[in-house]
């Protein structure tokens, strides 16, 4: 069970499951849906930042997805699955933001430079490990960005990664051992 | 992109190419960072001897691992940062969505004017049978379905609960007395024909901390 977050009143609700919290939802119950966006909100902000690479548009773009839920919950049929359910929902919404981006380039054929290091070594060892991992990922290719996104965070499989991205699973693959050979490689100026 | 400014350890670990699959393989033992990553992820079973035996693989697994770990502490914080955040962001998105949606299938009222129409919708019959529920302790109402032709006065109407009782609670007393509660409350509120209120109960709810030592704060 996840955790509930910090000085919330305690509900009934709060202990119930994301199947019952989904299908009251379902249902219409606001507080039900409250519960759903407090536990998962968090993740899906962090998610869709990721993905995104800045959290300028990280406001809007988990707003959009919960409005998307509220209004297709029913057409979720298995109410304990809610959680991908709703990381699938943020996970297009912010490839869609993506793709307004940058309209007049096919992020799928993007291959950016690898990226360099831009802190001088000085700074990167004041600099935190995790802080550096998140500069490194934000530099990431967008493509590269989005797969380790939906790999690490998401927790999708290749193929669930393939069909998301529109991609084949080969390419998947190459994206995702890129994204990983760049950030332990990176990671070597870290110590 | 050369580092030669640090010197050589045996720690260290660059021995692969972003664009050159043979000398990463080279590097590794005719390995790749690919394969090395899918065997961890496959909890280095069944064990593979030319990883395991491979100082430069060992080196490199090293790495992912530490890289792994790293990732998890990056989602962490993250979340830990996120969750600290205040509250508006839930209002913005509860204040924006339609209360709409879930309306559902109108139910007829009768009224003594032959020119008005009066209707309750499915939402709201959904909405009293929940708030049934959540007045009784120990018991969270699920998903409400109300089986038949709503719309056409006088027809019979099953329902259908879905509940979680808490682990202790008599179960058959439980859904006897919330029948009972749902079906004044539809008596009162509604004209429906109520020909039976199924309740399946789908979980138990075990209190999570029950043995466990109390928490901190």
């Amino acid at each position: 069970m996840p955790t509930t977050a910090r000085e919330q009143i305690t509900s009934p609700l709060d202990m119930a499951s994301d199947q019952t919290l989904a299908d009251r939802a379902a249902d219409g119950d606001l507080r039900a849906f409250e519960v759903l966006v407090r536990r998962y909100g968090a993740l899906m902000r962090v998610y869709a930042t990721r993905v995104l690479g800045s959290n300028d548009e990280t406001d809007d773009v988990v707003q959009e997805s919960f409005i998307t839920a509220w209004q297709q919950l029913r057409t979720l049929e298995d109410g304990s699955a809610v959680k991908s359910w709703l990381m699938r929902i943020v996970s297009r919404k912010s490839i869609d933001r993506l793709r307004a981006r940058r309209p007049h380039i096919n992020i799928d054929d993007m291959d950016a430079p690898a990226p360099e290091s831009h802190a001088p070594h000085v700074l990167a060892e004041v600099e935190s490990q995790t802080e550096a991992l998140s500069r490194v990922l934000a530099a990431l290719p967008e493509d590269q960005r989005r797969c380790w996104t939906l790999r690490e965070l998401a927790e999708y499989s290749y193929g669930d990664i393939a069909a998301e991205v529109d991609l084949p699973v080969s390419t998947v693959r190459g994206l995702l051992a890129r994204a990983r050979k760049t950030l332990l490689r990176e990671m070597e100026e870290w110590r | 992109m050369t580092r030669s400014e640090h010197p050589p350890t045996g720690e260290r670990f660059v021995a692969f190419d972003l664009n050159d699959t043979d000398r990463e393989q080279a590097g590794l033992h005719g390995h790749t960072i690919e394969e090395l990553s899918d065997y961890l992820d496959r909890g280095r079973t069944p064990a593979d001897p030319s990883i395991d035996d491979s100082p430069e693989c060992e080196i490199a697994l090293r790495s992912l691992e530490r890289l792994r770990r790293v990732q998890l502490n990056l989602l962490d914080s993250d979340l830990s940062r996120e969750s600290a955040r205040d509250d508006s962001w839930v209002s913005s998105i509860l204040d924006n969505i339609s209360r709409e949606a879930h309306r559902g299938r109108e139910i007829p009222l009768a009224h003594p004017s032959p020119t008005a129409r009066l209707v309750v919708t499915e939402g709201a019959v959904r909405g009293i049978l929940r708030e049934t529920g959540d007045r009784m302790a120990n018991i969270i109402v699920g998903r409400c379905v109300l089986v038949g032709d709503v719309e056409v006065p006088g027809m019979p109407v099953t329902v259908q609960v879905d509940v979680t009782i808490f682990q202790g609670e008599n179960i058959p007393m439980m859904a006897d007395r919330l029948r009972q509660l749902m079906f004044a409350a539809l008596q009162q509120y509604t004209e429906l024909v109520v020909a039976a209120i199924d309740i399946t109960v789908r979980d138990l709810y075990v209190e999570p901390d029950a043995a466990a030592a109390p928490k901190g704060e």
